[in-house]
């Protein structure tokens, strides 16, 4: 009776021993799982910043491109403030713009490079960037920031740059990466100084005033221009001209 | 140091998530009106995060993903067993992951931050943190 008992004892002890081994491996197995889940985990990770870091809709501060050809269309033209040109000039062109807005790219790109070729750069006239922030939220800050880089005698870089790398209008992509990217590209030297006008109550103050001049002016698209000079009566609204040649014929008329 | 009683973990998890699935929906709510959500302490850090090109993922505002994600822990975090327990533990440590990358952003590139983002990233930590111990403790045992 005893061998029997003892060997009954025996017989439990080793199930139990060898669930316990079971209980353990089962235990290792699942930790092995979860680290391989914990390395798919990150890679999802990964892959999501790469398609969030993706999904900016144009605009990418990651890679400025034009800053050369910008250089270049501006280089030995004299700025201050967002006027471009020389300030003894007859005729002031001012142009009302939102950087948000993709026909004031257009214009930027295929109008207005001749018209600084021609008229600006030989002294005829002057070229001012006003803010008239008609697309959204987003303009505000995005003009702001041109304004900043104007107090540093870069406006007009910044203004061509970020034209010149527009993205999806109210996407997001004007955020604070791609404005310092641009004022960077646009050669903004002080960028410390730069990052606090941007912010300023009064240079936001001034994007509103510009603004709510273009609508006193008539304005209700971008973008609009005015001229001032001998020929003109005051500050003459000229709308948006079709062409260069159309927007030479009023500056001559202007200079008059 | 002796970790806390399963049960106990569970229910961690539970009020987390469902505090989460709460701030998830909010934001989702006041995206999907055309607004952002109002941060309570003043300023324009919500909307300006919200106005951000990062709330979106694939043209889905990310409150939806969060939504999903709170809503899978809060499953999980109801129910036992190993494959509940793995579950929390991998999708908590994609939230808490993605929640590290937003709040960067919120940093250094948006410049803005907004305090419901700042609630939604501390839950998912909490959650990260609850389900790392579930996990760790308790896989392999019996529930």
């Amino acid at each position: 009776m005893s061998g029997r008992r003892d060997r009954e004892s025996r017989r439990e002890e080793r199930l139990r021993e060898e669930q316990k081994i079971g209980a353990t491996e089962q235990r290792q197995r699942m930790i092995k799982l979860a680290s391989a889940g914990a390395f798919l985990a990150l890679v999802v990770v990964a892959v999501l910043i790469v398609i969030s870091s993706g999904s900016s809709g144009g605009g990418d501060s990651g890679n400025i491109v034009e800053a050369k050809e910008v250089d270049k269309l501006l280089a030995g033209i004299p700025q201050k403030g967002m006027v471009l040109g020389d300030p003894g000039a007859k005729v002031a062109v001012l142009e009302f713009g939102d950087l948000q807005c993709p026909f004031c790219k257009g214009y930027s790109e295929e109008v207005l490079p001749q018209v600084i070729e021609n008229r600006v750069r030989s002294g005829e006239a002057t070229l001012e960037f006003r803010n008239f922030t008609i697309i959204g939220p987003q303009s505000k800050p995005a003009g702001a920031a041109a304004l900043a880089a104007g107090e540093q005698g870069r406006g007009w870089n910044f203004v061509e740059l970020f034209y010149r790398n527009q993205g999806t209008e109210e996407s997001g992509y004007a955020d604070a990466a791609f404005l310092t990217a641009i004022a960077k590209a646009a050669g903004v030297p002080n960028l410390a100084k730069w990052n606090r006008a941007r912010k300023s109550q009064v240079t936001v103050a001034r994007v509103e005033a510009t603004s709510a001049e273009a609508e006193n002016l008539g304005f209700t698209g971008t973008p609009s221009f005015a001229l001032e000079g001998p020929g003109a009566s005051g500050v003459e609204a000229i709308g948006t001209p079709e062409s260069v040649g159309e927007l030479e014929s009023a500056i001559e008329n202007a200079g008059e | 140091m002796k970790a806390p009683a399963e049960g106990t973990l569970r229910g961690i998890g539970t009020f987390l998530a469902t505090f989460g699935i709460g701030v998830a929906t909010y934001i989702a709510i006041a995206d999907s009106g055309g607004g952002s959500p109002v941060c309570i302490a003043g300023g324009h850090g919500c909307q300006t995060v919200a106005e951000s090109s990062y709330s979106h993922l694939a043209g889905i505002n990310i409150a939806i993903f969060g939504i999903a994600g709170y809503v899978v822990l809060l499953l999980c975090a109801l129910l036992r067993g190993d494959a509940f327990r793995m579950t929390a533990f991998i999708v908590s440590l994609v939230g808490f992951g993605y929640s590290l990358y937003l709040t960067y952003l919120e940093l250094f590139t948006i410049d803005a931050v907004c305090q419901w983002c700042v609630a939604s990233a501390v839950l998912m930590t909490l959650l990260f943190v609850t389900n790392a111990v579930r996990m760790l403790t308790y896989v392999g045992t019996e529930p």
